[in-house]
């Protein structure tokens, strides 16, 4: 290391009270990175494969087992929201909502889960969905196989955690996610577990040095998961209108907390 | 030098008290006399008078412009009212004792920054800043001030804050005219956020939601301003309009008199309120929205017999080439032939000597959001009074003007009630610890029996 930059590092150091900032650690995020790797492959396999049996539903007209597929198909998705993200033609044609369509529910670009969504819970039909879900099933595909052949940039990854928790901070919190269904609290538990991944496989890299930042987003990932827990029935969780406005308060404060935390992960990191 | 009456006393007493005031204003330097803001320019300025709801005077706000943070009373109540100014609500999530002091602290720690200005942290670039930067990179106190007021729900939803509750301090009652969105009432906390300029408002919401992710989910916001104007050639500071088009706030009780603000506005050991409420007030807040273009359709006349006052001058109507600080005579006119006893002035203060107790501090800002679903101007009125007793005081005069005819043309569809907390002393002290004072002292008392 070169003077400069150790002066660096010990201005670093004055400036946030301790907390000094990780340098080169790019070479140590090989691994968690490959892992991370491994972990979206399973996740998109997942995908596929749940898709097929729920859009298989669908066009065979059984409603009620779309309805109960609807939401245990989207868990993979959502926990891998940020890299599916890196493809927004795919993103919004598999996850986008009627608000982000000028026409709303009946504009043509309202496509994928939330179109079929509609059709299920509010027609309470399969009828005119059959298109939606051959184009679900085909885009779910392109997309493993897009990622496949994709190198995971770092900055992305680790950034992940982070834009998850802002999702649901900006656009979920407020059950506006899946309006018609209200199985917001699956779509949370896949976003809460996609996010605990990306920490769960850099912590190593920062539990030393950073075990106060540790203790405290692992504190608000308990939080979070406490209050999942309650809401839990079956093999899922009950309808988002269940969840009483105290919960809510105390998962939005969670999840803005570990928004906050979490937008410090990559400079821990020592990634741009 | 700003002229006016106070406009509590009858018109015989104003001259005296007239004369008092400016003898006591004296050729005022620098200092704001009732405000203690100082002022950061030369006294060329117009100095204000001591009513809040005069008009800010145009060219003569500045970024330094300072509010002092500490003092027995928060700061923008009795602060002349800048240009800008923003109700934000929260909820609050504090489960203990020691939570709710955390918060408590925290927002003092922001409020004293801001309100003061001084430079933001600089941090390593791959970082998130710690400031948003939209006023750059030294923050300005540009007249901030932040006034902290607690939600009855705050008390109510914790068994250990709950028997702290101020005694008149429930959830905003429905009033007859009123059509509240549930989306913009009540909290448990609202921040009153008041500032010469916009941007200096936004940037301390902003700060304090980046602060304070762990205990405050905000729940509604509405920002408001009111026009700067310059002072007429005898320098007098006219009282702001509303967007009815009319002054808003000539009757408004004086704020730089300290024993009338004792009596009206802040809270005292004689009002039977618990003990740590002392130095406080009651904050009422409705957001109205005007039906602007029906009212620009009605007749000027009709406008005026509304209102009690002529449109152009703010004169009251007996007093017709007068002025708007003038009182209005209403002993000479008691079948309403001059000022319709219905009109909103005459019902809001009816200047008796019964209805004295019932004025109120009002600090109200002009809306503009947008547009409606029909098409219409969705502006009004974010209306903000203080008193040191609700029932008493903003009640009584609602309950006076139900049904008054300006109702075909005001709609109030949210706000809330709320206790500002008492002032923060000094540097030592932080917002509401009499409070959490109060609830330690009480848990370690013997459960009675």
């Amino acid at each position: 290391m070169s003077a400069m930059r150790w002066v660096t590092a010990a201005l670093l150091t004055v400036v946030l009270g301790g907390a000094a900032i990780a340098r080169d650690t790019t070479l140590d995020l090989v691994e968690p990175i490959a892992e991370y790797k491994i972990y979206v492959t399973e996740k998109l396999d997942k995908l596929v494969e749940d898709t097929k049996i729920f859009t298989d539903a669908v066009k065979a007209g059984d409603v009620a087992k779309a309805k109960a597929l609807f939401a245990p198909t989207r868990l993979s998705y959502e926990a891998i929201e940020p890299i599916a993200e890196l493809f927004s033609d795919l993103d919004q044609a598999i996850d986008s909502r009627a608000d982000d369509h000028e026409k709303g529910e009946a504009d043509p670009g309202f496509t994928g889960f939330h179109r079929i969504e509609y059709g299920l819970w509010v027609k309470n039909s399969t009828a005119e969905l059959v298109p939606f879900a051959d184009k679900l099933m085909n885009d779910v595909t392109e997309l493993r196989k897009r990622i496949t052949d994709l190198a995971l940039p770092p900055e992305k990854v680790v950034g992940g955690a982070a834009v998850l928790m802002e999702e649901v901070a900006a656009t979920k919190i407020s059950g506006e996610e899946d309006r018609y269904s209200h199985t917001d609290l699956w779509d949370f538990r896949g976003n809460f577990d996609g996010a605990y991944k990306i920490v769960e496989l850099v912590r190593p890299l920062i539990a030393e040095k950073e075990a106060e930042f540790v203790k405290k987003v692992e504190a608000n990932f308990a939080r979070v998961n406490a209050i999942l827990d309650k809401y839990k029935e079956g093999a899922g969780y009950m309808s988002y209108e269940k969840l009483t406005e105290a919960d809510r308060k105390v998962l939005a404060v969670a999840v803005n907390t570990l928004a906050e935390d979490l937008s410090t992960l990559r400079a821990k990191l020592g990634l741009d | 030098m700003a002229k006016r009456p106070d406009p509590t006393k009858a018109d015989t007493a104003m001259d005296s008290r007239r004369r008092t005031i400016l003898k006591a204003l004296g050729l005022a330097g620098a200092m704001c006399p009732f405000s203690g803001m100082t002022l950061a320019e030369e006294p060329a300025k117009p100095a204000k008078s001591g009513h809040v709801t005069d008009a800010p005077v145009a060219n003569a706000a500045s970024s330094d412009d300072k509010v002092p943070v500490y003092g027995p009373h928060q700061a923008g109540i009795t602060t002349a009212r800048p240009a800008n100014g923003m109700i934000a609500s929260f909820d609050v999530v504090a489960d203990t004792p020691d939570d709710l002091e955390r918060l408590l602290r925290k927002l003092t720690e922001r409020i004293a920054f801001l309100a003061t200005g001084g430079p933001v942290a600089e941090l390593d670039p791959r970082l998130p800043p710690p400031d948003s930067g939209i006023v750059g990179p030294v923050v300005r106190p540009d007249a901030l001030t932040i006034t902290a007021s607690l939600g009855a729900s705050l008390f109510e939803d914790r068994p250990w804050l709950a028997p702290l509750r101020p005694k008149q301090l429930t959830r905003m009652t429905r009033f007859p005219n009123d059509a509240l969105d549930r989306q913009i009432c009540h909290g448990d906390l609202a921040l009153q956020i008041c500032a010469n300029t916009q941007d200096t408002t936004i940037h301390a919401l902003r700060d304090i939601i980046k602060n304070c992710p762990g205990q405050l989910v905000l729940k509604w916001k509405q920002e408001g301003n009111v026009p700067a104007i310059l002072p007429g050639p005898d320098g007098m500071v006219e009282s702001a309009r509303n967007f009815l088009g009319f002054r808003d706030g000539s009757a408004n009780p004086n704020a730089g008199d300290e024993a009338l603000m004792n009596r009206l506005v802040w809270v005292g050991a004689d009002r039977g309120e618990p003990d740590w409420a002392a130095g406080g007030s009651y904050q009422v807040v409705r957001i109205i929205r005007n039906f602007v273009e029906r009212w620009d359709r009605t007749p000027l006349g009709e406008q005026e017999r509304i209102m009690g006052r002529v449109k152009t001058s703010g004169a009251p109507l007996d007093k017709r080439d007068g002025h708007e600080f003038q009182a209005p005579d209403y002993g000479s006119d008691p079948e309403g032939k001059l000022t319709p006893l219905d009109a909103h002035i005459r019902l809001a203060n009816p200047r008796t000597a019964e209805t004295e107790d019932n004025l109120i501090l009002r600090r109200p800002f002009n809306y503009s959001n947008g547009v409606t679903k029909s098409g219409q101007l969705d502006q009004g009125l974010l209306f903000i009074c203080y008193q040191a007793d609700l029932e008493r005081g903003f009640v009584t005069v609602q309950r006076r003007l139900d049904g008054e005819p300006l109702e075909e043309y005001i709609k109030p569809v949210g706000g809330g009630f709320f206790y500002t907390l008492p002032g923060i002393r000094d540097a030592s002290d932080y917002l509401g610890s009499s409070l959490v004072a109060a609830v330690r002292a009480r848990a370690s008392q013997p459960m009675p029996g």
